[in-house]
């Protein structure tokens, strides 16, 4: 995965005094707060530049009230409290209001104290477990309702109820396992085996993990790994011969991101849920993606952490340009109900809850690394940060058997 | 490492919730409303009097304020009155002590921010079923306690009247109850109360 280096509207790190006022010469200060390096990095470098060329499309179309968008690009190496305090350095030093950024639970976390302080505004562009709602944050990437249990809806009744789950162990995963095990327990199912392995655990622990699911044999592998994690795991399951196609691994978080690194060819067969893929046919999603490769390479691939860090720009700049300015207390009086054509389809911030109404899919990866859509919600989904209880919707017991099991081109 | 239990049955149950705010209608009685209805449940707010709650009501919020430090609720501190967490303003002892005898298991600061909410409520409703079966669970002890002290009199004056060991006193008690289908500690309470009556 390749770095970025500066750009034009780029400003790395620099300090400055400058005060970002409402004056139409000034540009609009945006802080980012995405890893360059680090166990999340590959995600979060394609939300960084996903933010970029967001940004450059903003400018080049004359920017927002005649100012331009400049982002003051940070790296918190995916260590929770770099976050914290550049955070509070891009608010305090660089005049920034508004932040985007933050990949894993525990960074978002951190950076949730300083926004609300400083009545800054955080754009949060990645799926997580819920059970939030802060007036600073607005939620672009999907909450469990989204993926966790179209995805729990779609295995349980395509593939069977004897589960085992793996994931990373923080408490995003542990909160997925929560819903996927209530869910599993009411069929009557079984939860055969729960591994939470290290972040940074090395992949010995992953061919571990995959000889034990071997033995038990269950219907399918829940996994909540996230990050480097993620190669390990599809590696181990190849490793030691489980087959995509009777026994997948079924991910809300395996992206074209990590499909990247660890190659189709183990990708191939499993199966993931996401209110995006790269492979979505919108005209939106197919500009979008080839302006990406033309400014960053015909191999980037995109992915759903790639289209909330994309769209929630076009979003902002929208509602910035409603009220005039970068104020957080008159941006929020706007962003709810705001509706915009994001590669996914049209989305929604919702009214009450700061999170965004998305269309979920089901996703099988193919040899080229990409997914066929086997089943997807018939519209847009509201999101329900404060659910417990779920049911799953009935679209995802609706799709013919074979369709599941084959996948979509084979 | 953590494994995935069952979902405690409070949380499962938030969303038939009928939650009775008694606040007014500024900031915060707005942001308790909205994270309220974003957990889910069902709320009515009130403000600053409620004479009688509406029913099924299965928990309340309060604030603290001077007007409902001087109202009275006749629904508050009974066995059944549902939990109350207190909105708090002011920490000044006047308002504490009115918070302590509300028996609150959590209380909510202001300003009310939305996150807390969620796990005061766990708490709140947990904590009051815990403490409602605790109760429950002293008053049958004491119940058992007052028929041991009662069957213990008994036995006494029997000993005493017709000079048996406690065991034998005990048996005839027993005997005694069987025949006239009675409890042993009815039979026992009849004996203490003839025994009583002679005793003058």
């Amino acid at each position: 995965m390749r770095t970025t280096g500066a750009s034009p509207t780029v400003t790395m790190t620099r300090k400055d005094s400058g005060f970002a006022s409402g004056d139409a010469s000034t540009p609009i200060r945006i802080g980012v707060l995405y890893s360059r390096s680090g166990v999340t990095s590959a995600a979060e470098i394609t939300q960084l530049q996903a933010t970029m060329l967001a940004a450059e499309e903003i400018n080049r179309a004359g920017g927002v009230c005649g100012r331009e968008i400049e982002l003051v690009c940070v790296d918190p190496q995916c260590v929770p409290r770099r976050y914290a305090s550049l955070a509070e350095q891009l608010i305090v030093e660089h005049r920034a209001r508004v932040i985007v950024g933050c990949y894993m639970s525990s960074t978002r976390k951190a950076v949730i104290p300083i926004v609300e302080r400083h009545n800054a505004l955080l754009f949060y562009a990645t799926p997580y477990e819920g059970f939030e709602y802060s007036r600073n944050v607005i939620y672009t990437g999907a909450a469990p309702n989204q993926n966790t249990l179209p995805l729990a809806g779609f295995m349980l009744s395509q593939f069977g109820s004897r589960v085992s789950m793996i994931g990373s162990d923080y408490v995003c995963p542990y909160e997925s396992n929560r819903v996927m095990s209530d869910l599993i327990l009411e069929r009557g199912g079984e939860k055969v085996d729960e591994t939470y392995l290290a972040l940074d655990a090395p992949w010995q622990s992953y061919l571990e993990a995959a000889q034990r699911i071997r033995q038990l044999a269950p219907d399918f592998i829940f996994s909540t790994v996230v990050g480097e994690g993620i190669p390990h795991l599809y590696r181990a399951f190849a490793h030691v011969g489980l087959d995509p196609y009777r026994m997948p691994i079924a991910s809300h978080m395996t992206s074209e991101a990590e499909i990247a690194v660890m190659g189709s060819d183990l990708a191939e067969g499993h199966i993931t849920s996401a209110a995006y893929f790269q492979s979505v046919g919108t005209a939106a999603n197919q500009a979008a993606v080839a302006r990406y490769q033309e400014r960053f390479g015909a191999a980037q691939t995109t992915n759903m952490c790639w289209e909330a860090a994309y769209f929630q720009m076009h979003l902002l700049a929208d509602a910035i340009r409603r009220v005039g300015s970068d104020d957080p207390a008159l941006l929020l009086r706007v962003l709810p109900g705001l509706e915009y054509d994001a590669p996914q389809g049209r989305i929604r911030i919702d009214e009450h809850n700061n999170h965004t109404y998305l269309h979920p899919l089901i996703g099988r990866v193919n040899a080229r690394g990409q997914f066929d859509v086997i089943s997807r919600a018939p519209a847009r989904v509201k999101a329900d940060p404060y659910v417990v209880s779920h049911t799953p919707p009935a679209w995802t017991a609706a799709v013919p058997a074979e369709l599941a099991r084959a996948g979509g081109d084979r | 490492m953590k494994r995935a239990t069952e979902t405690p049955s409070i949380l499962r149950d938030l969303r038939s919730l009928k939650v009775v705010v008694i606040h007014p209608q500024d900031q915060d009685g707005e942001e308790l409303l909205a994270q309220l209805q974003r957990i889910g449940c069902e709320v009515q707010m009130f403000w600053p009097q409620l004479e009688c709650l509406p029913p099924d009501t299965g928990l309340v919020l309060m604030a603290m304020r001077p007007e409902t430090l001087g109202t009275s609720f006749p629904w508050l501190g009974t066995n059944t009155s549902p939990p109350v967490i207190p909105v708090v303003t002011y920490e000044n002892p006047i308002t504490i002590e009115a918070v302590l005898r509300l028996n609150a298991f959590a209380t909510i600061p202001s300003p009310v921010r939305s996150f807390g909410l969620l796990t005061a409520i766990a708490v709140a409703l947990t904590q009051c079923k815990v403490s409602r079966a605790r109760e429950r669970y002293i008053e049958r002890l004491e119940q058992k306690q007052a028929k041991l002290r009662v069957i213990q009199q008994a036995k006494q004056i029997v000993m005493n009247a017709r000079k048996v060991s406690e065991e034998e006193a005990y048996q005839l008690l027993r005997s005694q109850a069987m025949v006239k289908r009675e409890q042993i500690e009815t039979i026992a309470s009849e004996i203490v109360k003839a025994h009583e009556t002679l005793s003058f």
